[in-house]
């Protein structure tokens, strides 16, 4: 797509400058466009590919639609402890063959589970592309774990739980975040469960959530890279039309979660926090929805760099924040816009509030200029080029799109639709979303300051956030 | 699946561009796929890769200039390096060279920080600027479109840094409370301990970006003097790449470094280490009750980036770590100990740091010390046969390839080159060179370069959760609580004054 001209940022400091400002402004770059093939087997199975054969690896993943939020009872963590598993044996695999078939030959592996699918993803040489094929194959068709393996990945996954929640000075800032965001919704269970209800699972989850969730019409195929068209397809087929697709229907997380009608406060005291904290969340709508496109520019806007509204006015003018973020954690079904600031020593957490929501209420007040605008749009460009320099970077955007906006095309239509963002919209969302019944406020406090007990009652300040409090995300 | 008969295979052919095989072929290794599909089908002949050939040239300043091209993303990227780094930090001023080099994007005599960071964010481009041990550098990341504007802010920023007092404390400030953060995190603090275990007072010793009494003490004549002694173009390397001819980056370096002053007096030698090869290993622990989960670390000096045997110990490293590595699959894949575990062999100027490394919950500290040890040892003395060995050499070749797909990663390879004085045919012989290694190879490096006996172990938890164990073992175990941990000198005791 091509970008319009737009205007200089102010000030420039010598015309010189702004002459090369212009310069480059005025520059055209053109986003390349995707080019996909779409199949669907009769067992369901959906396959997208899109051939580049520019450097002779491919990138394979399979989307699988089962979530953090498919965690059954009981069982917080399941999801992400099953991704680890299927790293294990199956019927004609043994336990990490999956890391002989492509660490061992210059290749990687690793899944993500996130709160709405989990994403298993190889990037090998590609003479191993049908080898892989194989082997994704199989693994949705078969699990065969033993129970020492399964304990043993058990016992990983708990240390995983102690690396990002515990050990982390504000790891357990971020499950928090995750679990009072949410009242019904089993969003409310951070992904990467809790020791207890980990230490409760077994063998016999494993094999019930295989055969309820990794089922061909649940799963999405996705191949970037290079290989011949007819000869990729003709191994799908070869490999994949045999998975069996089951009777049973797909059991699917229906729940609503009721909009906020009123703040909520909650004052949090861990050990080893060496900067206290305040954080924000605003439910915002699921990630499909058209609203979607204006808050993304807002968090850019809000959070995208040094120049952006809190980092040059929390950090840098004011210094009330060591650290501050804001971002829209996209999810299926209800997301959440979070604001994080860490703060600057000797500052109070009612300074932090304060100045959050300061910034957030003149975005509410005014729209924010042209120039803004443009410089936002600019970074979402380089951003999306920035993604897609690898095959694993394009196969993920396929995927995102294919699965989570339920349209492959998305891959190529989404810059447009970041362009057509007006600051009038970018003011609509931010009073539409942001407002303060819609607010939880969280103080993450060192355990020293636990006497004189401060009541958030503040002026109700609205905090930005570091990445999403999106625990499981991360390698297996 | 029998990894024995595997055999590489890796073919060179041209002058400007290397071609390589990434993969391997293997006929045997795999058996024909039967009806049954109980084994992989094998894999297909390999195809080549092309990596681009860096070009160079010198300005009569003595800027040395490298173009790197790859036309298939619309993206650029330039890296200026300034080839001294923390290594010259004077001993009271740690963190100096990695301030110094913050400070080039917080104002110029034209621009002020918000400016600087409003126009390149504007042109939908970042900078970035930083010290690492041997290079203080400053980096753009910019559509290609827009390379032209976002590298004459990046001249402006290396080459006319003003050093305001008001950016000095805030960047303090920054410095400062960044340290408090890290301070909070086992791992963090087992790396500090870890460099002053090794290289005890001497450069390397200290946290790069300094210690809350260092960064304190740092005046702005300091980072001026720094900036005058070291920024000069004949201590400089700019690397441009990405969706640029060479003539077009050339060109705009010219344009904006060619009249960048070269000063008449000579560069000062950096300053030299004494040989901490030889400090005595030190069991260390650092107690930190309040510590979700211990981290663990075994650590000793390894070797620079010129040694001979730089080949051997990469391949040897990757024996050791990765995610199928030898300390991964005991700690994490056998005994479900940690989430990972791995090892670095960090290559500098001077011989860096060898570390390997797992963090586990606090009760097994003692034992994931002894697992970490224990590779080392095997690897010295125990089998190494070709069926482990040939795959861990693909995961270099692999990961080296994958870290050329984007345009960052090629230009942050060729300009480490660049800044070591290597030669950029490293890129098209990389393949070949790790090939070459045997497994006697990699046995006789881990016997002389990475001995246990002479690792130093360094535990961050709570102590009382693995201490007895620890010291059933090392009866010499030192205990520091945190809060007395010292980390301006050697001793790391606050007690004692670091010599």
């Amino acid at each position: 797509m091509h970008r319009h001209s737009r205007k200089i940022l102010a000030p420039c400091a010598a015309l010189v400058l702004c002459a090369l400002a212009l310069t480059g402004a005025r520059a055209q770059t053109r986003m390349p466009r995707v080019e996909f093939k779409e199949r669907r087997l009769a067992n369901g199975i959906r396959v997208l590919s899109a051939a580049d054969r520019s450097s002779p690896t491919v990138a394979i993943q399979v989307w699988y639609k089962v979530g953090s939020k498919d965690d059954p009872d009981g069982r917080s963590g399941f999801a992400h402890l099953f991704e680890h598993i299927m790293f294990k044996s199956t019927k004609n695999m043994k336990s990490e063959m999956m890391d002989r078939l492509t660490e061992d030959v210059g290749g990687m592996n690793n899944a993500f589970t996130a709160d709405d699918v989990t994403v298993y993803y190889e990037v090998v040489p590609s003479n191993y592309l049908e080898t892989l094929l194989w082997a994704e194959a199989d693994r949705m068709g078969s699990l065969n774990v033993d129970d020492s393996s399964f304990k043993s990945e058990r016992d990983v996954v708990k240390e995983e739980f102690r690396s990002r929640v515990l050990a982390p000075p504000y790891g357990r800032l971020l499950y928090l975040m995750e679990q009072k965001s949410f009242v019904k919704h089993p969003y409310k269970r951070p992904g990467i469960g809790s020791i207890e209800e980990l230490e409760a699972s077994s063998l016999a989850d494993v094999q019930g959530f295989h055969s309820t969730f990794y089922r061909p019409d649940n799963a999405t195929l996705v191949v970037v890279g290079d290989f011949d068209q007819p000869q990729l397809d003709a191994w799908v087929d070869k490999y994949f039309a045999r998975v069996p697709k089951p009777d049973k229907p797909l059991p699917r997380v229906s729940v609503k979660e009721p909009a906020r009608t009123g703040e909520l406060r909650s004052v949090e005291f861990g050990q080893n926090v060496p900067l206290p904290a305040v954080a924000f969340t605003f439910l915002t709508p699921p990630k499909s929805d058209a609203d979607t496109d204006a808050l993304r520019v807002a968090e850019v806007i809000l959070s995208g760099g040094e120049s952006s509204r809190l980092y040059r006015t929390l950090v840098y003018e004011q210094q009330i924040a060591q650290q501050v973020s804001a971002g829209n954690d996209l999810r299926e079904d209800a997301s959440l816009f979070t604001y994080i600031a860490i703060l600057a020593s000797e500052k109070k957490p009612e300074d932090a509030e304060r100045g959050l929501l300061a910034e957030i209420k003149k975005m509410q007040d005014a729209p924010v200029s042209p120039a803004e605008l443009e410089k936002a749009k600019n970074q979402l460009v380089t951003g999306q080029l920035q993604e897609r320099e690898t095959n694993n970077g394009k196969a993920l955007a396929i995927g995102d799109a294919a699965v989570l906006l339920g349209d492959p095309q998305r891959v190529n239509t989404d810059l447009a639709r970041l362009e057509r963002v007006t600051a009038a919209d970018v003011q609509r969302v931010m009073k539409k979303y942001m407002t303060d019944a819609n607010r939880l406020v969280i103080y993450y406090l060192p355990e020293s300051m636990k006497k004189p007990a401060p009541a958030p009652g503040g002026a109700g300040a609205k905090t930005g956030g570091d990445a999403p409090a999106n625990a499981t995300k991360g390698g297996k | 699946m029998n990894l024995r008969d595997k055999i590489f295979r890796h073919a060179f052919y041209a002058l400007a561009l290397l071609v390589m095989t990434l993969a391997l072929l293997s006929s045997a290794a795999f058996a024909q796929a039967p009806a049954t599909q109980a084994t992989p089908p094998p894999p297909a002949a390999p195809r080549a890769v092309k990596f681009p050939t860096p070009v160079e040239r010198t300005l009569a300043n003595g800027l040395r200039v490298v173009v790197v091209e790859r036309h298939t993303t619309p993206l650029a990227a330039a890296r200026l390096l300034v080839k001294t780094g923390g290594e010259a930090d004077p001993a009271p001023l740690a963190g100096l060279a990695d301030i110094t080099a913050s400070l080039l994007t917080k104002g110029t005599a034209t621009r002020k920080a918000p400016e600087i960071a409003e126009q390149i964010e504007a042109l939908g481009g970042s900078i970035e600027s930083g010290a690492r041990w041997d290079a203080s550098q400053a980096n753009i990341d910019a559509q290609a479109s827009r390379l032209a504007p976002a590298m004459e802010i990046l001249a402006d920023v290396v080459r006319r840094p003003v050093f305001e007092s008001e950016e000095i404390e805030r960047l303090r400030q920054q410095y400062l409370d960044d340290t408090r953060v890290a301070l909070g995190q086992p791992g963090a603090i087992a790396r500090f301990v870890a460099s002053r275990v090794i290289f005890g007072d001497d450069p390397y010793g200290h946290p790069l970006s300094g210690t809350l009494e260092s960064v304190a003490q740092i005046k702005r004549e300091d980072i001026v003097k720094f900036h005058e002694t070291y920024y000069r173009p004949d201590n400089a390397v700019l690397v441009i790449g990405g969706d640029v001819t060479a003539a077009d980056a050339f060109k705009l370096a010219e344009k904006l470094f060619g009249d960048w002053k070269k000063p008449a007096a000579a560069m000062p030698a950096t300053p030299s280490r004494k040989a901490s090869a030889g400090a005595k290993p030190r069991v260390v622990v650092i107690d930190k009750p309040d510590a979700g989960q211990a981290a663990v670390l075994v650590a000793r000096v390894g070797i620079n980036r010129a040694d001979q045997d730089y080949f051997r110990g990469l391949v040897a490293n990757s024996v050791l770590g990765g995610y199928s590595g030898r300390l991964n699959q005991e700690i994490r894949i056998k005994r479900g100990l940690s989430y990972g575990a791995g090892s670095s062999l960090e290559v500098r100027r001077d011989a860096g740091p060898f570390t390997a490394t797992a963090q586990t919950k606090n009760e097994s500290g003692a034992q994931v010390a002894d697992l970490l040890l224990g590779e080392l040892t095997r690897l010295a003395n125990g089998d190494l046969p070709d069926a482990e060995l040939t795959p861990r050499k693909s995961v270099l070749t692999g990961g080296f390839a994958r870290d050329l797909e984007t345009v960052g990663g090629l230009v942050g390879q060729v300009a480490s080159l660049a800044l070591y004085g290597l030669g950029f045919d490293e890129i098209n012989t990389y393949v070949n060179s790790v090939q070459s290694i045997t497994a006697a190879d990699v046995k006789r490096f881990a016997s002389a370069r990475l001995a246990s006996q002479d690792a130093s172990v360094i535990v961050v938890g709570d102590a009382k959760k693995f201490l007895p164990a620890l010291r059933e073992k090392y009866p010499n175990v030192e205990v520091i609580p945190v809060a007395e941990l010292n980390l301006n000198g050697g001793v790391l005791r606050q007690a004692a004054k670091a010599p």
